[in-house]
């Protein structure tokens, strides 16, 4: 019960985050989240046109792709998910070539997974989706909370998404047709 | 036996009193700097600095004002020369280095260029007035900024020796006496777009 409530929180919070985020298109929450294998995010600071800004990206799988030097750098992340401190540092160096203090954000890669269900024929009953962490939302078809109906679905192929802080994993659910049987016949 | 020795005492006393009060030629210098403190790096300031009268010992003349600097201090521009009035024939000329006939190290600052008497200074008792330009250098350390002028006779040069030694003895003028404190940096939160 306690474990149930602690995720519960850390997905409100998850969601007001990405929310602000959405929002006010930047954030400056410790940690920073990021889908696994983003690619191109944008990080910057606050300019001072005579400064220098020396970036280090470190562990996520995060590698810097532009910007070094500059107030606003790309990074591509990895796929392995889990919290990596002090994964960002910059240093503003003035004109006269005099370090600050190094800034740090910690970053959250955060890799989503599901089960897999199906095939189904129609009529077979309900069945559970299971995202990974919990605490995300199932859209689609024939989707319901964390239920996929395939008798409402009705014969198809069916993409469900489960979403979380912003980033989405995919899964295909097949509803396959059943056998038609034909009429007794006398011969 | 007491009284004598008190006596004694006192007229050596007296002595050093005469010679200390004798040897001051410099008299009510004064500066203005512009801007007024305090200095950031990159400030460059205009310094005027004035010598109302001088008055030297034995018929020393004037000969020299050199300027002393902290290492902070960049780019020192002489800007206005100082004038020779009712002085001996000659010229007031800007002078890095130079090395007075006494083996004195000079500079940077004027030196009297005497085209009667080499060597000597000039007879000239001001007033004298000069201006120059520094710089405040980059820094990222609490540095002191400091600048003193040094007036120099040509007893202290070694170009007049009539007075039996007896040279001025004025200290350098400080003119300024400050700190430079690097400029602030303060890098913001890093943001996420």
């Amino acid at each position: 019960m306690k474990k149930t409530v602690e995720i519960f929180i850390l997905v409100i919070g998850l969601v007001f985050w990405v929310g602000c985020a959405t929002v006010f298109g930047q954030t400056t929450i410790n940690p920073d989240t990021v889908c696994a294998n983003a690619t191109a995010e944008q990080y910057f600071v606050t300019n001072t046109p005579t400064s220098t800004y020396n970036w280090t990206v470190t562990g996520g799988g995060g590698a810097l792709q532009t910007g070094q030097g500059t107030d606003l750098i790309t990074v591509d992340w990895g796929g392995v998910s889990g919290l990596y401190l002090s994964a960002i540092e910059v240093v503003e160096s003035n004109a006269a070539g005099c370090p600050g203090l190094p800034i740090i954000l910690d970053i959250f890669v955060l890799s989503l997974s599901s089960n897999l269900i199906g095939p189904f024929c129609p009529g077979d009953p309900s069945a559970t989706l299971v995202g990974n962490p919990a605490g995300g939302v199932w859209t689609g078809t024939a989707v319901s909370g964390n239920n996929f109906d395939p008798s409402t679905a009705g014969v198809g192929n069916y993409i469900l998404t489960y979403s979380m802080a912003g980033c989405n994993t995919t899964i295909n659910v097949v509803v396959n047709n059943g056998p038609v049987t034909g009429p007794i016949q006398h011969f | 036996m007491i009284f004598i020795y008190m006596k004694r005492l006192l007229t050596i006393l007296l002595l050093a009193l005469t010679i200390t009060s004798n040897s001051q030629c410099v008299f009510n210098e004064s500066v203005t700097l512009l801007p007024a403190p305090p200095y950031q790096p990159g400030d460059v300031v205009l310094v005027t600095y004035e010598l109302p009268t001088f008055t030297g010992i034995f018929i020393n003349w004037i000969h020299a004002f050199e300027i002393n600097l902290s290492p902070s201090w960049i780019n020192l521009t002489p800007i206005t020369t100082p004038l020779n009035p009712t002085g001996s024939a000659g010229n007031w000329i800007w002078d890095i280095q130079h090395t007075f006939i006494g083996g004195l190290n000079f500079g940077p600052g004027w030196r009297f260029d005497n085209t009667g008497n080499v060597d000597w200074g000039t007879s000239s008792q001001g007033p004298f007035t000069m201006s120059f330009t520094i710089e405040v250098a980059p820094t990222c350390t609490a540095d002191i900024l400091n600048i003193s002028m040094l007036v120099i006779d040509d007893c202290t040069t070694g170009g007049w020796t009539g007075g039996g030694g007896a040279c001025c003895t004025d200290p350098a003028f400080q003119i300024y006496n400050g700190l430079v404190l690097p400029d602030p940096i303060s890098t913001s939160l890093i943001y996420h777009y």
